[in-house]
């Protein structure tokens, strides 16, 4: 067990947009949280890195309360949106600072970079472009990569196949497929059932902040979740 | 449409959320304004009896036709400093179905709302009814109402064209640059005067009025001009700079400070890249030329260094001072990835140090031609920017943990109030006053003690800094959740 979620709760002007009674990830699990806006999705990735204070509860990484220990951020890599990224850097600066955050050099960036020629499309490197001048789809390609640069154990993405163009989104979807391992536990939110059910083992359904499904994915799993959405 | 276009940058105004320091400069700005009208108007009134006094025995005609053109010509450069261009906020409009044309008119007319147009109205009015009319007959006053309302527009129209091509193209500033210089340099050396070509076309106008149709034709040249040009290029990649190849660069002096150079290094590629940190600091820049208001011979001989405090250290530290007092807020827009990464905050602070202590010591390097005064002005300095490296950049950072407004860095500085709150006007009275508290007992027993006494403290703060980083992050932990939401509200 990775991350375990006691009594969180978070209120915002009176409305509460997170109330988690209980929730536990195990190692090595893909789980796709998804929800419709105001779910509360976004709120409790915000948590989980620490970005905003619950008003009750605690969200435990490994043991150790997030709020109290920078510990997590060893072993955790995020993409959330484009406040994750620098956007006065070009993206290979972005990506050696990052990498020098987790004593990575210079080459051993641009070898990991080398590796992820296909999922860049040639937009990425060497095109002479700060970050704050590419496209969001293109900045999210930058997000994405530094994340999964950081060789994380808890990986965590917001809406990552969210303005991608099609070839994309399915060479990511295959990559996140390819990357699993008993060593990563990754927590995707979506929009796109699609994806999700397909790159997830495990779906947790949020509503107005609450966990009102949570099951493993079969082959009836698209399904159900369509019916659900089209109430 | 016009009125529900003000409507929406009247609500635009009041609902942005800065409102707060929005609303108290315009009101300062307001009051200054209405000073100016005023003083303006007595001006106006006056006119005849100022010439009068200023220079007797001149021919009043004379000197008040030397002005116009000697005026609009101070004015068309001050235009060209504050008057803004009134164009990106059409983005938003572009795309709906609003003919362009009533686009282009709204920006042709938003432009004319400003107060720098009433001024010259407010000033030769007056002095055109009371004396040109009674003195060269009523059509030749009209002319020349006429050719002073011409010319505000010519103004208008022409440094807002002249800004929009800079805009675009920043190779136009140069040759401007040096024909603004030709003329200072051929009116400095009394070859050609501004004045003398200005009271020679009135006096025609006076005498000839017809003539006076020729500044109603070139305003309107002017306004066509600005008109072709918006209409042609009201597309929003027009509206944003032009593209040119971006590089990476490092800057390998700072990678022996490991992690914390790192970051320092970010935060110079930040200022470098960004219109607003960038504008900022140039700013810092302007300002070594203080020293000068204030390092008189008599103090410098009087070693009287109490008065020569201040312009030390608003000098040697006006980085610290002024890129400082928005700290952290111009990382507002990457701050959760800051912290969502694994930075340490002891570097980030190191970092903030290392950049201070930098920017200082330039400064201070900068400021060295003030040797040339006295050796003694180099001594202050070197006591100041001790004390600012020490002292006022801990003060600075603990003020910035108390800073939550967000800033968009990619907008200019100029009437930027943008992230202005109580603790960041606050910041600059403990950072300029403090070194009075130590140097006025010290100076007692005599100057030197009271420098001395600075450098003292300075050296202190350095060699407690690990005391004071560990203190600066506990005060960031405590308030970093604050900060971050803060600026995750943008305006």
């Amino acid at each position: 067990m990775i991350i375990e979620i006691n009594k969180l709760k978070k209120i915002y002007a009176g409305i509460t947009v997170v109330d988690i009674e209980q929730l536990t990830i195990n190692n090595g699990e893909t789980v796709g949280v998804i929800g419709n806006n105001g779910a509360g999705k976004t709120t409790l990735f915000r948590m989980l890195l620490d970005l905003i204070r619950p008003d009750a509860g605690e969200i435990l990484s490994k043991g150790h309360n997030v709020a109290d220990s920078d510990q997590w951020k060893k072993y955790t890599a995020s993409y959330l949106d484009e406040g994750f990224l620098i956007d006065y850097l070009t993206p290979e600066e972005y990506f050696i600072f990052i990498g020098s955050l987790h004593q990575m050099g210079v080459t051993e960036v641009m070898h990991f970079l080398r590796t992820y020629e296909e999922f860049f499309n040639g937009e990425i490197l060497e095109r002479g472009k700060y970050i704050r001048d590419f496209s969001k789809g293109n900045q999210n390609k930058v997000g994405i990569t530094a994340a999964l640069m950081q060789q994380p154990e808890l990986l965590v993405l917001d809406e990552p196949f969210a303005n991608l163009d099609p070839t994309t989104q399915i060479r990511l979807k295959t990559h996140l497929k390819l990357l699993k391992s008993p060593g990563l536990t990754t927590l995707i939110s979506s929009h796109d059932l699609n994806h999700v059910t397909d790159v997830c083992d495990r779906i947790i359904l949020f509503e107005k902040g609450r966990v009102i499904k949570d099951f493993y994915t079969n082959e009836n799993t698209l399904e159900e979740l369509e019916a659900y959405f089209s109430q | 449409m016009f009125s529900t276009f003000l409507r929406h940058q009247w609500t635009g105004f009041w609902r942005s959320r800065n409102k707060g320091a929005t609303i108290a400069a315009q009101v300062i700005m307001g009051l200054f304004a209405v000073y100016l009208i005023g003083v303006c108007f007595l001006v106006g009134f006056i006119l005849e009896d100022l010439i009068d006094k200023f220079m007797p025995g001149k021919d009043i005609f004379l000197v008040f036709n030397g002005m116009i053109l000697y005026y609009f010509s101070i004015d068309f450069i001050v235009r060209l400093q504050i008057q803004e261009l009134p164009t990106l906020a059409i983005t938003p409009y572009l795309h709906l179905n609003i003919p362009k044309r009533k686009l282009v008119n709204f920006l042709h007319v938003r432009s004319l709302i400003s107060v720098i147009n009433v001024f010259p109205l407010i000033i030769f009015f007056p002095f055109c009814f009371r004396n040109i009319a009674p003195e060269y007959g009523n059509f030749a006053c009209g002319m020349y109402l006429l050719a002073i309302f011409s010319l505000v527009m010519f103004n208008n129209y022409g440094a807002l064209y002249f800004k929009r091509i800079s805009a675009e193209n920043i190779r136009v500033v140069l040759p401007a640059i040096v024909l603004l210089a030709l003329v200072a340099g051929l009116e400095y050396l009394k070859i050609f005067s501004i004045a003398a070509f200005s009271d020679r076309v009135f006096s025609f106008i006076a005498v000839h009025p017809g003539a006076g149709f020729l500044f109603p034709t070139l305003a309107l040249a002017i306004f066509l001009l600005n008109d072709s040009y918006l209409k042609n290029n009201l597309y929003i990649e027009d509206l944003t700079a032009g593209e040119e190849r971006k590089s990476s660069t490092d800057y390998p002096f700072l990678n022996r400070f490991g992690a914390a150079g790192t970051l320092a290094a970010l935060e110079i590629k930040l200022i470098l890249r960004n219109k607003r940190p960038h504008a900022t600091v140039t700013k810092g820049l302007i300002l070594l030329f203080y020293g000068f208001l204030f390092y008189k011979q008599d103090l410098i001989l009087t070693n009287q260094f109490g008065k020569m405090l201040f312009p030390a250290v608003f000098m040697t530290g006006n980085t610290i001072l002024i890129y400082g007092q928005f700290m952290f807020g111009w990382q507002a827009a990457e701050f959760d990835g800051m912290l969502a990464n694994q930075v340490s905050i002891r570097d980030f602070f190191r970092a903030k140090f290392i950049l201070l202590g930098i920017s200082a010591s330039l400064l201070t390097a900068l400021t060295s031609f003030y040797g040339f005064l006295s050796w003694k002005i180099l001594a202050v300095h070197l006591a100041s920017c001790i004390y600012n490296i020490g002292v006022s950049t801990v003060i600075v950072l603990y003020f910035a943990t108390r800073n939550y407004k967000y800033i968009d860095i990619s907008k200019g500085a100029k009437f930027n109030w943008e992230g202005i709150s109580a603790s960041t006007m606050l910041l600059s009275l403990p950072v300029l006053l403090s070194p009075f508290i130590i140097y006025l007992p010290l100076s007692l027993i005599g100057p030197y003690w009271g420098l001395a006494g600075i450098t003292i403290f300075g050296l202190a703060g350095m060699a407690t800094r690990s005391y004071w980083t560990g203190f600066l992050v506990r005060e960031f932990n405590k308030r970093k959740h604050k900060i971050a939401e803060g600026f995750r509200e943008r305006s």
